[in-house]
């Protein structure tokens, strides 16, 4: 049983940090590695498995993050039902996104999505009735809530470290269940051939737009963590690009198609950001940037793509 | 009643009309050779009667059921498989996983869509190869992969584009013994193919197409002899 095992040891890695440590800035390191784990696994379902490269994921996250913070806001909604819920509405923005995209091809529909999120901040922008436009929206209070009979402290980042470990290893899930089902089978088909899919009979637009709204559904319920944990958003801060970009990279450093990828993936950028962020005030970013190259380079399978391989070859 | 039925069948790409006015019949149980110079259409047949083009104009019946408008994969589900003039494997998957992709289009249970998959691989000569990524095979292997991959759909009617080209005469030899088999099984063959010794020996009926309309239709022997063949595909004489 060395998968239960598997499953046992990451479960025990997740839940303990807290216990041994209150201090609140590794655990926002730990949060926003797990937050990344999330996006990054999101993306790497329809990236990694169907090879559909999307550039507008920070869609279905801002999509998740106003949803979860307007029903809060404006319509007294607790907003752990809100993140659900922002995850719900994101997976209705990604049908018609996805029935439109997936008419293009390769590098076409990688663009349109581009497009589309470009679309989506601007509506963000401007329609200040509901978004309260480039102000943006802030939480002030949360709403009480006792666990097992204690009040949780919203000041504190536990509650929310485990919120999103559950959301990440529920991802990570999905990801497993999807590699082994028949679905997981047919992405990989796609991403192989399009034409040769559809010649075996794979309803391939079906397929791309199913993992599309599973994709989205993770994406947007990272989005509504953020607004939870942040407690502010606007445009620029849940609808940027740069969001999007760095979705791909977790993925494709981590390994895409992997399990375990989307973690190593944000492990690796989260920490090495951090890193060169304290090292060079000035330009740390063509760091990071040269490091994605070198990683790309010599890794194209990612780091646990090419420690798999590396094991599988061992003598 | 014919398996397949193409009345009337017209491709336009902007002015140029790929396909004019074609109309043939496939029977049951028969090879259909199709055969026609560079550029004759052939190949754009295939995508229109799979549904990877839609027709400008014209009829596609499978058993009497219109198959036009529909998706590629439904066209599968039908009934009717192909292979492709370029090969098309899934490059970094295993023989065995193309296979067994195609197997689950009426085999939902992946062990007995991956049974199914071995005992075709082993129907072309392939049952060495089951782990081997599809990309590592020779052109020869993949194009009996890609009839493999057609087979596990599990076809009345096999549409093979150039499943002959660039093998050595005997690759050829093993490639014609195989559509043959396949006929045998009871799956309908049309063949698009160049090299005419092979599609002489083993077609039943010939269908010459030329700029994308139809100059001759029947048995081999007379296909060949036809002064409108000859002429499409030497010219006519001029001194």
């Amino acid at each position: 049983m060395t998968r239960g095992a598997a499953g046992a040891a990451v479960l025990v890695l997740v839940l303990v940090p807290p216990l041994l440590t209150s201090n609140p800035f590794l655990l926002h390191l730990a949060i926003t590695v797990l937050l990344w784990t999330l996006l990054g696994a999101a993306w790497n379902l329809l990236g990694g498995f169907a090879g559909q490269v999307s550039f507008g994921h920070s869609t279905f996250f801002g999509v998740g993050a106003y949803t979860t913070m307007i029903l809060y806001l404006k319509g007294g909604l607790a907003p752990w039902y809100g993140m659900a819920l922002g995850g719900i509405v994101a997976v209705l923005v990604s049908l018609p996104i996805g029935l439109i995209c997936f008419r293009l091809r390769g590098p076409y529909f990688s663009l349109s999505t581009l497009a589309v999120a470009e679309i989506v901040r601007l509506v963000a922008l401007n329609w200040e009735g509901l978004t309260n436009g480039p102000v943006g929206l802030l939480i002030t209070t949360l709403p009480r809530v006792a666990w097992g009979g204690r009040i949780l402290d919203w000041e504190s980042k536990v509650p929310f470290y485990y919120m999103i470990a559950t959301f990440a290893l529920a991802s990570m899930l999905a990801t497993y269940r999807l590699s082994r089902a028949r679905l997981g089978a047919y992405l990989l088909a796609i991403r192989e051939d399009e034409d040769a899919a559809e010649s075996v009979g794979i309803d391939t637009v079906r397929a791309k737009v199913l993992t599309l709204a599973l994709s989205a559904f993770f994406t947007g319920l990272g989005g509504g963590f953020y607004g939870l944990y942040f407690r502010y958003v606007d445009p620029d801060a849940v609808f940027p690009i740069a969001l999007s970009v760095e979705m791909v990279f977790i993925a494709v450093v981590g390994g895409l198609a992997t399990v375990i990828g989307p973690v190593i993936g944000a492990v690796f950028l989260t920490t090495i950001g951090e890193m060169f962020r304290e090292r060079f005030l000035v330009g740390h970013l063509i760091f990071y940037g040269l490091f994605m190259m070198l990683v790309i380079r010599y890794l194209p399978e990612g780091i646990w793509g090419g420690a798999r391989r590396a094991w599988a070859k061992r003598p | 009643m014919p398996l397949l039925t193409v009345t009337d069948l017209t491709k336009d790409f902007g002015g140029l009309r790929a396909v004019s006015r074609l109309s043939f019949d496939a029977e049951p149980g028969e090879i259909l050779g199709l055969i026609g110079p560079n550029g004759a259409g052939k190949t754009t047949v295939f995508n229109l009667v799979t549904g990877f083009l839609r027709p400008s104009a014209g009829r596609i019946l499978l058993e009497g059921r219109s198959v036009v408008g529909l998706r590629p994969h439904a066209i599968t589900r039908r009934g009717i498989a192909r292979t492709f003039q370029v090969v098309k494997p899934f490059p970094r998957l295993s023989v065995r996983e193309n296979v067994t992709l195609a197997a689950f289009s009426h085999e939902a249970a992946r062990r007995r869509a991956e049974t199914l998959a071995a005992q075709i691989l082993e129907r072309v000569g392939l049952q060495d190869k089951l782990g081997s990524l599809a990309a590592d095979l020779t052109l020869g292997e993949q194009k009996r992969l890609e009839i493999a991959r057609a087979l596990a759909t599990d076809p009345g009617l096999l549409l093979l584009d150039e499943p002959m080209g660039g093998l050595n005469p005997r690759e050829v030899n093993a490639a014609c013994a195989l559509v043959e088999q396949i006929r045998a099984d009871g799956v309908s063959v049309i063949l698009v193919e160049h090299v005419m010794k092979a599609i002489m020996r083993i077609s039943n009926r010939i269908v010459v197409i030329h700029h994308g309309e139809k100059i001759a239709d029947g048995p081999p022997e007379r296909v060949v002899n036809d002064p409108g063949v000859i002429a499409a595909y030497l010219g006519t004489r001029v001194v």
